[in-house]
């Protein structure tokens, strides 16, 4: 019952999300423009500019719930979240050398080619059989480097309005969404998300620590790895479409786990619905906030709202 | 029956246990006893493969436990862990039913003879009745109870034991270390490393005795826990009238 309700939650935020912009259009006629009738203006915004938008959103949202999900199972803290191994400062910094240059169609491929250069890093100093907490440090390390070289380049931006753009990519949009970004960004999150949800059981053995994980046949050079291309994956396709969202893939797997309990197998695609609805949700947000001459970037969003809901499921954590 | 030969092991650069050489067979229940530091972790966790040793065999059955994959050995040798972690609000069952892991299929499916393993393993622990709560809602013992219950879900042939009664009350450790006895008694090899020699003595079929990683006496209680064994592992003298022996009171 709890995962029908989850699932009609996410559903209608995705529906939901087509009737909201500036142009108000009624229920029958976004309706109408969805299955392709009506006017050629309703037509355009709806399955040109609205469905791409909550299709994105979902599937990006998706992709940072779950590999939060397996992030937290697999160090066992609570704290974990996908940028905690660095994929979105390396997708950033890809990203924002793309921007220095003013390659601005090239941002998503540079994003991805940053993302994978951090998770080769990653994937090459954490080795093949030590603990959590090396993959921890190993995505700490990386993602201040990347943080700092983006910094640097923004530093010695070309110009102001470079920099600018720098800026206010790296607060997150979905407002440029458009269906030739879904194509690269959608295949790469599935794979990703199949990815996480397959280590799920390996996951749940190692609630019972290393060790007892490996006595009973987990390879865990071969769980991270999958971990870590799965995250990277995950991440990098949103990063590279969106900019940089963060908190969804630290606060959804909370919020999923006093729901549905903490096992892994579940709570990995859980998360991703989750995360999909929850992403959508806060589109809507921006777009009910965002007035004329201003915009409200969902990156800055998603962190006001999860920020204090983070803490409140932390201090009520700390008191039970 | 397990053989091992000249095993020599340790972490990275460093062997902590050298020049291994002996063997358990089925029934028997095992005490691995010495002083901090002795090596007795380090030599657990070689057999079970948590270590990979720098040289030397453990042969199982006749076959190499290295050259089987790493489910394969899952399925031989059961490991219980001196840590007692656990995914704090995991209900009981569900950690218990990890014992089963080893078995499952791609989507974590387990078959209903390996349900039946699992209720009888919660069963033969007596945490049946605990099966539904969640494992930080434990006491100690009960929690070290659930995690032998997990450990026996795999039933393999061998069980390893880490400690398995350090820091639990007299009555919890007798009745720990009665359920190792019955599970050598009913066929498997078990090897527990301990602390405890008054309990090593009462409950053991053989005792192996580690001292700076290398096997200074093996055999009987008795013969291995004499005045000179232990004055030169443990600087302890053996109590006069020997080891005492505490029982539950039902």
């Amino acid at each position: 019952m709890k995962l029908i309700i989850l699932i009609i939650c996410t559903l209608s935020c995705v529906l939901f999300s087509l009737f909201i912009g500036t142009v108000n259009l009624s229920f029958l006629e976004t309706l109408k423009a969805l299955i392709g009738q009506g006017s050629e203006t309703n037509k355009i915004i709806i399955r040109e500019l609205r469905l791409p938008r909550s299709i994105t959103g979902a599937v990006i949202g998706a992709g940072l719930g779950a590999s939060g999900a397996a992030l937290q199972s697999y160090t066992r803290n609570p704290l974990a979240a996908p940028g905690i191994l660095g994929f979105t400062a390396c997708a950033a910094l890809g990203a924002v050398i793309a921007l220095y240059y003013g390659y601005y169609n090239w941002i998503p491929l540079a994003a991805l080619v940053g993302t994978a250069i951090g998770a080769f890093l990653i994937l090459k100093i954490s080795g093949n059989r030590k603990s959590a907490s090396t993959l921890i440090l190993a995505g700490v390390g990386v993602s201040a480097l990347a943080t700092a070289i983006t910094g640097l380049t923004m530093n010695f931006s070309p110009n102001p309005w470079a920099l600018s753009e720098m800026v206010y990519w790296l607060m997150g949009s979905l407002n440029n969404s458009q269906f030739t970004d879904l194509m690269i960004c959608a295949p790469l999150t599935v794979i990703g998300i199949v990815l996480l949800t397959l280590i799920g059981p390996d996951l749940k053995a190692l609630s019972l620590g290393e060790e007892t994980a490996i006595s009973l046949g987990v390879s865990l050079g071969r769980l991270r790895a999958i971990l870590i291309i799965g995250s990277a994956l995950c991440v990098g396709s949103g990063v590279a479409i969106a900019g940089a969202i963060g908190f969804i893939g630290l606060f959804i797997p909370h919020i999923i786990r006093l729901i549905f309990g903490a096992d892994p197998i579940k709570l990995v695609p859980l998360s991703a619905i989750a995360g999909a609805g929850f992403l959508v949700f806060a589109d809507i947000i921006t777009r009910f906030l965002t007035g004329p001459g201003t915009q409200l970037y969902l990156g800055i969003l998603t962190s006001l709202i999860g920020v204090p809901f983070f803490l409140y499921l932390a201090v009520k954590e700390t008191k039970l | 029956m397990i053989h091992i030969n000249n095993l020599l092991s340790g972490y990275g650069p460093c062997d902590v246990i050298r020049n291994i050489s002996t063997e358990g067979k089925y029934g028997e229940l095992i005490a691995l006893v010495g002083p901090n530091g002795s090596g007795k972790s380090t030599l657990l966790k070689t057999i079970a493969g948590i270590i990979t040793p720098s040289s030397g065999t453990i042969k199982y059955a006749g076959e190499n436990l290295s050259s089987l994959s790493i489910r394969k050995r899952a399925k031989i040798i059961s490991y219980l862990a001196q840590n007692r972690e656990a995914y704090p609000s995991m209900p009981v069952y569900e950690i218990v039913e990890l014992g089963r892991a080893p078995y499952r299929g791609s989507l974590g499916k387990i078959s209903s003879a390996g349900k039946d393993i699992i209720e009888n393993a919660l069963n033969r622990t007596k945490t049946d009745m605990l099966k539904n709560r969640k494992f930080n809602n434990l006491s100690g013992g009960e929690q070290a109870r659930v995690l032998l219950a997990r450990a026996l879900a795999v039933d393999a042939p061998i069980l390893l034991a880490d400690e398995p009664i350090s820091a639990l009350d007299p009555a919890f450790q007798i009745s720990m270390m009665q359920t190792l006895q019955n599970e050598a008694k009913n066929g498997r090899i078990v090897i527990a490393a301990l602390h405890d020699l008054s309990l090593a003595s009462q409950f053991s079929n053989k005792i192996w005795m580690l001292n700076n990683g290398e096997i200074v006496a093996k055999g009987t209680p008795k013969k291995v826990l004499s005045a000179e064994n232990l004055k030169n592992t443990f600087q302890l003298k053996l109590p006069k009238g020997g080891f005492k022996q505490l029982q539950l009171a039902n």
